[in-house]
C-alpha cells in the first residue's frame, strides 16, 4: 500500500462517509448538496487510485465521472425544482472546499506524471470537475431562473 | 494492509445500500441510489474491474435517478388527474 492509495482511502472514507450521512438525513436541500458533493469527491479519489495502482488507463473513470456527475445533479435540480424553489440550497463553502480538494489532487497527480499528453488529460479532468461542480451548485441554488420550470 | 481500501469501500457500499432501502420517499431514495451508483463504481475500480466500473458510472450516476424521478412524476400526475375526475 503506497501513499496514493492511503490518501484515496482516507478521502473515500471521510468524504463519502460524510456525503452518505448528509444524503440520508436532514431536509431535501441538504440531501441534493450531499449528492453533488459525493460525485465531486469520488472523482479525485479515482485519480488517486489510478496513480496508486500505476495504471494510467484508470483515469478514464475519473473523466467519465467528471462529465456525468454534474449531469446527474442537473437532473435533480431540474426535476426537483418545485420542491427546492421554496427553500433553495446554499452551500458555497462546501462547494469551494471540495473544488479546492479536487484542484490539489489534480495538481499532485500532474506533478507525479510530469509533462506529457497524460498531463493534458488530467488538466482537462480538473477543469471539467471544478467547472461542472460550480455549475451544478449554481443550478441547485436557483442560479438560473426560468430554467427550472416544467 | 493493502486490502484496507477494499474494506473501506465495501463498508461504504453496505451502508449506502442499507440507507437506500431504509429511506421511504421515492425522490430521496433516488438521491441515495445515485450515491450508491458512484460508490459501486469505486468498488469495481478497487477490485481491478474498471470496465464494469465505467458502465456502472454511466448507468448509476445519472440514468437510474432520471428514470426514477420521471416515473414518480408521471405516477403523481396521473393520480392528480384521477382525483380531479372523481
Amino acid at each position: 500500500m503506497n501513499g496514493w492509495i492511503l490518501a484515496a482511502t482516507v478521502a473515500l472514507g471521510t468524504g463519502l462517509g460524510t456525503a452518505l450521512w448528509g444524503v440520508a438525513t436532514g431536509p431535501l436541500r441538504r440531501r441534493v448538496v450531499a449528492q453533488n458533493m459525493s460525485t465531486a469527491l469520488a472523482c479525485p479519489a479515482l485519480l488517486l487510485l489510478s496513480q496508486g495502482y500505476a495504471r494510467p488507463s484508470y483515469v478514464d473513470l475519473a473523466l467519465v465521472l467528471a462529465l456525468l456527475g454534474p449531469v446527474g445533479t442537473l437532473v435533480f435540480a431540474r426535476l426537483l425544482a418545485d420542491d427546492l424553489a421554496d427553500d433553495p440550497p446554499r452551500a458555497w463553502g462546501v462547494t469551494w472546499v471540495v473544488a479546492g480538494f479536487g484542484a490539489v489532487v489534480v495538481g499532485a497527480v500532474c506533478a507525479a506524471t510530469g509533462p506529457s499528453p497524460e498531463m493534458v488529460k488530467l488538466l482537462v479532468i480538473g477543469a471539467l470537475l471544478i467547472g461542472g461542480n460550480v455549475l451544478a451548485s449554481r443550478a441547485l441554488s436557483g442560479g438560473f431562473p426560468g430554467a427550472g420550470r416544467g | 494492509m493493502a486490502d484496507a481500501v477494499i474494506v473501506v469501500v465495501l463498508l461504504l457500499v453496505g451502508a449506502t445500500a442499507t440507507t437506500a432501502v431504509a429511506v421511504r420517499d421515492p425522490e430521496r431514495q433516488a438521491l441515495v441510489l445515485s450515491v450508491l451508483g458512484v460508490v459501486l463504481a469505486v468498488l469495481f475500480t478497487v477490485l481491478q474491474a474498471p470496465d464494469v466500473g465505467l458502465s456502472q458510472l454511466a448507468v448509476g450516476s445519472a440514468l437510474t435517478p432520471l428514470l426514477l424521478l420521471l416515473t414518480v412524476r408521471k405516477v403523481r400526475r396521473r393520480a392528480q388527474d384521477k382525483g380531479r375526475q372523481e
